[in-house]
């Protein structure tokens, strides 16, 4: 079982030798990246397939946890272990322009997402959150412009701060319980962490890791980021990055921090991030940063989604999530060649039907038009939501329901701009690239297969759901039976 | 294969061929051949038409541990009968000359024919829809579907598109949240279980659920507070379109609201629940906002100046007596609000399509670019004429009908407020299709329009069947009253005993056939009297004098505008706007708060709040 | 059977005789309160066989034609719903609400024909028609319904059997009489509500197209419309006709009111018309109604 580790350690090998082979082999490093990718699809899949769905854990460097570095993989991580490479693949930098350097930051991304995906405990969590940030700062600079700079700059500043949070709510749980190791600290936290500094450390950990999941209020770097970056880039933030810290966040949840007050903290930053979100996209003028804004209101809904306590959160946290992983960074593309004010893309969909017709259907999706995959997830979420008793659930189900009338005034609004007849001085847009189209198109089909795959694809999701929401599971399959909680 | 199966395959297989065959010359009669194939397999199953068994389909799923199912009752088979009814008329009518003209205006008649299927498609899925989930697929396909139809002219069509899909998603949410409800109070989806549990609900659980799922449907009809979007959205939608979506499209919230309001909650549950500080039930709520949506959208009707906009506001108004019809829960009552539906579609769509006619001829449905088209367009005329008579609710046409039996049910009930609403909303409604074909057909023919020539023959034909239909059920209502007493009882409304020539009852029946039969012996005495005596002589239509003066064909003389001048002195100033005041401030205040959210992104820089907050933190727990 | 359509037969034509005398009446009564003699007993029948014979039959349309169809058979028909002493004709298939709107075919009738003549002084006055018909039909309506729900029935044969019963209707319901009264002075088209026939200035009135025959079909529907008027009135509260002595009393009685009270009055404009109708007979209607449901 220790392929695990090659999926971490791979891309991230790649990512350090890149630079080097680059000088040396010139054009062919350009392939070095998809095939690691590929590679650690196929390590996945296999390695799910062996598994057979069952969790296992791994400790490094033969220390028994919870002394030592332990990775934990289950269906859930080892669903956005894949998710990680293979929509790092599909929205690979292909152009032939590209800095050899973003190759390695791509692959330092890739390595760095999927060790947050594996690990086990918070410190190791933590390093890879680093590493992940980092990569990010590289990518979002990439276009080397002096408002890609700013805007990284701002980003920066926030996401050090946040580091600084995070890190400090893991010193407080240290603190408390002198051990990072999930498992352990999944024992340890009734006694241990169901108390003000436990609520403290996780409200710390929540804003520190939340400034990489768009959650409000520390999202303000998301429009500008979004809208300097390139799209790949913005695509892979929106998509990927914004979810894998969500993923952390719910393990930490499920885990260590699953009081009620902890639950509400998140759903009332949720609500917070879906109202403001899309609110402001409503009122975006360009494609783009209504994109962005979207984005924080539809991380928000995740948000929401996965404070509903139990089985029924993750699973709605979980559709809701891994739709938006699907649509935002399709939309992201799409926005390539459709940037600037509103107003000059009239007609912009009468030239180019494949891709104003892809918008569509992702847009359908994302405001929730059934039979498409967004239906579901909006149901999961506002069942569950109504099934609590608190009443900031049932506000929270209103707000979303309000939001997303707003969403599909804001979405088709564009959408028919997109059909307007031109009338004189027909704006001239350079067709759609043809990778980007073909990648959309891609995932439109993935859109429309799951579309038909709706119930096996429900009834995988419960199984991982179960999974993720058994805290004794977790225990027991790193600590063994005997230290565990059983 | 369930004949249901078969039916909705068909319907799919006629998006499929519109959706591949949009470019034939002849996809509109493609189209319309599909439609009436969709009418026989209807027709096959016309025993749910007089209260045969349930059809289920055989296609069955189960999604995240909700089962899904489909099957036609009586009453998804009345609605569906119109659905098809309505789209075979207004595709045959855009088949021939129509579609061509169309095309060489730059419009795409294809793309036209494929959202007529693709609505019929949808419409049949909802109505087909066998719990809550099935419903709500069905309702949100309905939505996107009209939305399509709508938005298909572009220009002005795109921004009432916007503002009808904005309400319709809210409505969608209303019932998703009605839907999220019904979920925790039963555990499940399905009819059964609601109206199984029905009865336990405490009263404030029923007004919510009423609540939601009545507005959420009602958005649809465009009842009063939801009405602004209908009748620019049905007046710009392309010809046939408007007959269609005119005729059926917002029936279908009624569909929605007797499925949840009057078969799964029951009214007898709304009548129980009284409001506070009102004299009121909930039902009797209800009826009211049918009553205020009878009156409010019939008057607007009759400031229009577009012909188009008129009838559509007429079809907001008509919404009105459906409703009351059905929350009176009456026999007699709830199958006038059913009858009402079929005979609003048959009147409506030959109404809109007669106005077309004319667009079609004179390019213009302007009422003060018209005039005097009778000479040159008679039959379009007839269509009209029968069309007024029947939106008006005068005998002998179907719409008299209805109408009676929700009169004669509020005079049952004593509800004399709402009975004299009801009749204040039928006279507005003279006045305004007076208006209509006064100003279309009667008076000054304009000089431009002394050459024109009737309809072709592919455009006559839709019209004048449902002219027959409309005058037919007028004639002998027993016909349509079988299909509304079956549903009815599918629904689980008192039943209405009826004959072929209306209600025989103790206290004052109605026999249309004895009447119309009658009126059309006084008729024919009238003609013998008037055609026996002194010989008359035609004279040029135009041959005419006023003040004195011979008139001649360039003076423009015909009295159009402001065709109300006396009533609206009176009235005029009571039309205050304020819904469209009240959907303005909406907005405006939605962007003032959102003008707020995206400043938060401009203003704030959290982070040194983050490290004020960490420090914070590590204070507090120290 | 036979009877039945010997009856269909018999009551319009009964009605006609009756409206002829009903007209003749009416110009009676103004030219005595004019001080003049007035017309000969036949002066209504020739008037119309004059109409009738005229040289010069101006149609500007085949609408125009049958509009006036529709005047004098609608009335035809109509007059076949109202109960007189022994003969219902087919009062109980209908009922009052079917009466009310089959009274609004002539007038539809009327519109059409004078819409199709194309002249802009007609198609005023159906504005104005229109607009008095709106104007007078919701304290009738009101009327109806309280008739209606203190009878139980809206079957007019039911009304009548009940008043000879149990008393006639204006003693237990004087104040929805009143109203009803009122409306009648509308619905009669007299003085002060008048404007919309406007006969004293026909050459820029309504019936500004209307000649000859044409004429002659607005006279016989006016004494329909007389007829009926009465009959209606003597239906819904003064107990219907036990006989045809009191009966032809009672509906002279009827008729003569609004007449008198015509030749006392000027003339209205519509809007005041409006206001007066919705005022107060509206307000002793829905007294009425409350006193009757109460």
């Amino acid at each position: 079982m220790n392929m695990i580790t090659l999926i971490v350690a791979l891309p991230l090998l790649a990512a350090f030798l890149l630079p080097i082979s680059d000088r040396a082999l010139g054009s062919v490093s350009r392939f070095v990246g998809p095939i690691v990718l590929l590679m650690n699809i196929i390590l996945i899949m296999t390695l799910w397939q062996k598994s057979e769905g069952a969790p296992f854990a791994l400790a490094l460097g033969g220390f028994r946890p919870p002394l030592g570095i332990s990775f934990y993989v289950d269906q859930l991580a080892l669903l956005f272990a894949l998710l990680v490479s293979i929509l790092a693949l599909m929205l690979w930098p292909y152009k032939a322009d590209t800095n050899p350097r973003v190759f390695g930051l791509m692959l330092l991304l890739t390595g760095a997402a999927s060790g947050m995906a594996l690990s086990g405990d918070l410190f190791n969590i933590y390093v890879f959150f680093e590493l992940l940030s980092v990569a990010s700062f590289g990518l979002v600079a990439s276009l080397r412009t002096g408002a890609a700079f700013a805007a990284t700059t701002r980003y920066l500043i926030i996401s050090g701060f946040g580091t600084v949070m995070a890190l400090t709510g893991v010193a407080l749980i240290y603190t408390q319980t002198g051990t990072l190791n999930l498992a352990h600290l999944a024992t340890l936290a009734p006694q241990q962490l169901d108390n003000a500094t436990g609520l403290t450390a996780f409200a710390l950990i929540l804003l520190g890791i939340g400034v990489k999941a768009e959650l409000f209020p520390v999202n303000t770097w998301v429009p500008e980021v979004y809208a300097t970056a390139s799209r790949r880039v913005s695509a892979l933030m929106a998509g990927l990055v914004s979810k894998l810290a969500v993923l952390v966040i719910v393990r930490l949840m499920v885990l260590i921090f699953p009081q009620p007050e902890a639950m509400q903290l998140m759903l009332a930053l949720g609500v917070a991030g879906v109202l403001i979100g899309e609110l402001s996209a409503w009122r975006a003028r360009d494609f783009v940063r209504m994109l962005s804004f979207s984005s924080i209101g539809q991380l928000g809904l995740v948000f929401v989604a996965f404070s509903i306590p139990g089985e029924a959160g993750i699973l709605a946290g979980l559709a809701v999530a891994l739709h938006h992983l699907l649509v935002k960074p399709a939309l992201f593309l799409l926005a390539e060649r459709w940037g600037g004010s509103l107003g000059r893309l009239e007609g912009a969909g009468r030239r180019s039907p494949l891709a104003a017709g892809l918008f569509v259907l992702f847009a359908l999706s994302l405001v929730g038009v059934p039979p498409l995959p967004g239906f579901w997830a909006k149901l999961l979420t506002i069942v569950g939501l109504l099934g609590q008793a608190a009443p900031l659930y049932w506000f929270a189900a209103a707000v979303v329901l309000v939001a997303t009338v707003a969403e599909v005034n804001y979405l088709f609004r564009f959408g028919l701009t997109l059909f307007k007849r031109e009338e004189q001085s027909a704006q001239v847009h350079k067709p759609h690239a043809r990778i980007d189209l073909g990648t959309v198109s891609v995932m439109g089909v993935v859109l429309l297969t799951a579309m038909f795959l709706i119930a096996p694809l429900g009834e995988r999701m419960q199984t991982i759901a179960d999974q993720t929401t058994d805290r004794g599971l977790y225990i027991s399959t790193v600590l063994g039976p005997v230290g565990g909680a059983r | 294969m369930t004949l249901l199966d078969g039916l909705i395959l068909l319907a799919l297989i006629s998006v499929l061929v519109t959706m591949l065959g949009y470019r034939l010359p002849v996809i509109g009669w493609l189209t319309s051949a599909l439609f009436a194939g969709q009418l026989l397999v209807l027709f096959l199953m016309s025993g749910l038409g007089y209260g045969g068994d349930t059809i289920h389909s055989s296609v069955a799923l189960s999604i995240f541990g909700q089962p899904l199912s489909w099957r036609f009752d009586a009453l998804s088979w009345f609605f569906a009968l119109i659905t098809i009814g309505a789209a075979l008329a207004s595709s045959l009518f855009a088949a021939g000359e129509w579609g061509r003209q169309y095309r060489q205006n730059g419009g795409n008649p294809g793309l036209l024919q494929f959202s007529l299927a693709l609505n019929v498609l949808t419409m049949l899925i909802l109505l087909a829809s066998g719990d809550l989930l099935a419903l709500f697929i069905g309702w949100e396909l309905v939505s996107w579907a009209s939305f399509l139809l709508m938005a298909m002219a572009g220009g002005a069509a795109f921004s009432w598109a916007m503002r009808y899909i904005t309400y319709a998603t809210g409505g969608a949410m209303a019932i998703l949240a009605g839907m999220g409800m019904v979920y925790q109070m039963t555990g499940s989806l399905q009819y059964a279980d609601l109206m199984a549990v029905a009865g336990q609900l405490s009263q404030a659980q029923v007004v919510i659920l009423s609540l939601l799922f009545g507005s959420g449907f009602a958005i649809k009809m465009g009842v009063l507070p939801f009405h602004l979007w209908q009748a620019g959205a049905y007046a710009e939608t392309p010809g046939p379109g408007t007959a269609f979506l005119g005729s059926i499209s917002s029936r279908m919230g009624l569909y929605g609201i007797l499925v949840v309001l009057v078969q799964l909650i029951g009214l007898g549950r709304l009548i129980e629940i009284d409001i506070s500080f009102t004299w009121l039930s909930l039902r009797d709520l209800l009826m009211w906002v049918a009553a205020i949506t009878i009156i409010l959208p019939t008057f607007t009707a009759l400031r229009q100046n577009d012909a188009r906009r008129l009838l559509a506001w007429h079809g907001v108004g008509q919404g009105g007596y459906m409703l009351l019809g059905i929350f009176s829960a009456t026999a007699l009552g709830s199958s006038g609000g059913l009858m009402h539906v079929f005979n609003h579609a048959t009147y409506q769509a030959a109404l809109f399509l007669s106005v077309y006619a004319v667009v079609h001829r004179t390019g213009t449905a302007d009422l003060n670019k018209l005039g005097g088209l009778v000479t040159r367009m008679p039959l379009s005329f007839l269509v009209m004429l029968v069309g007024i008579i029947g939106l008006a609710g005068i005998p002998p046409m179907n719409g008299f009908v209805s109408k009676w039996l929700v009169y004669r049910s509020l005079l049952i009930e004593g509800m004399p407020l709402l009975f004299v609403a009801s009749v204040i909303g039928t006279l507005g409604t003279i006045l305004s299709v007076y208006k209509l074909i006064h100003n279309m057909f009667l008076g000054q023919l304009r000089a431009e329009h002394s050459e024109i020539r009737e309809a072709p023959w592919s455009m006559m034909l839709p019209m004048l069947v449902l002219s027959l239909i409309v005058f037919i059920t007028g004639f002998m209502p027993g016909l349509a009253l079988d299909w509304v007493a079956a549903a009815q009882a599918a629904v689980g409304l008192p039943v209405l005993q009826h004959s072929l020539g209306g209600v025989e009852m103790e206290q004052g029946g109605l026999d249309m056939t004895w009447l119309v039969a009658v009126l059309f012996a006084g008729f024919g005495i009238g003609a013998l009297l008037f055609y026996s005596t002194g010989k008359t002589r035609h004279v040029n239509q135009l041959d005419n004098y006023a003040g004195g003066h011979f008139l001649t064909a360039d003076v423009r003389y015909h009295y159009s505008d402001h065709f109300y001048a006396g009533l609206m002195h009176r009235i005029g100033h009571w039309y205050r706007e304020s819904f469209q005041w009240l959907e303005s401030v909406l907005i405006s205040l939605t962007g003032f708060v959102a003008q707020g959210a995206s400043g938060f992104y401009r203003i704030v820089q959290p982070a040194l709040l983050m490290l004020v907050v960490v420090v914070l933190a590590l204070w507090v727990v120290r | 059977m036979m009877t039945l359509i010997t009856e269909l037969f018999l009551m319009p034509l009964v009605a006609f005789v009756i409206g002829l005398f009903m007209v003749l009446m009416m110009r009676k009564i103004g030219a005595r309160l004019q001080r003049r003699v007035g017309p000969p007993f036949f002066q209504p029948l020739i008037d119309i066989i004059k109409f009738h014979s005229k040289e010069t039959q101006i149609s500007h349309g085949l609408i125009h034609d049958i509009g006036i169809i529709m005047a004098v058979g609608g009335y035809i028909a109509a007059e076949t719903l109202l109960p007189v002493p022994g003969m219902d004709g087919i009062a109980d298939k209908g009922g009052i609400i079917a009466l009310t709107y089959f009274l609004m075919i002539p007038s539809l009738g009327l519109a059409l024909g004078v819409g199709q003549c194309a002249n802009p002084n007609g198609s005023i006055g159906i504005s104005r028609a229109l607009t008095a018909m709106l104007a007078y039909d919701i304290p009738f309506v009101i009327v109806i319904f309280g008739v209606s729900w203190h009878y139980g029935t809206t079957n007019l044969v039911e009304m009548v059997n009940y008043q000879q019963a149990n008393g006639w209707g204006i003693v237990e319901m004087p104040i929805l009489a009143l109203a009803g009264l009122f409306t009648l002075q509308g619905i009669m088209g007299k003085q002060p509500f008048e404007i919309y026939v406007a006969p004293a200035e026909i050459a820029t009135g309504p019936m500004v197209e209307m000649g000859g025959k044409y004429m002659g079909g607005l006279f016989i529907m006016q004494a329909f419309q007389f007829y009926t008027a009465g009959v209606l009135y003597t239906t819904l509260f003064l107990g219907g006709g036990e006989n045809w002595p009191t009966f032809l009393m009672k509906i002279f009685i009827v008729v003569s009111i609004p007449i008198m009270i015509a030749y006392m009055f000027p003339r209205y404009r519509t809007e005041d018309m409006l206001r007066l109708m919705w005022k107060w007979p509206v307000i002793a209607g829905l007294i009425g109604l409350a006193l009757v449901m109460h």
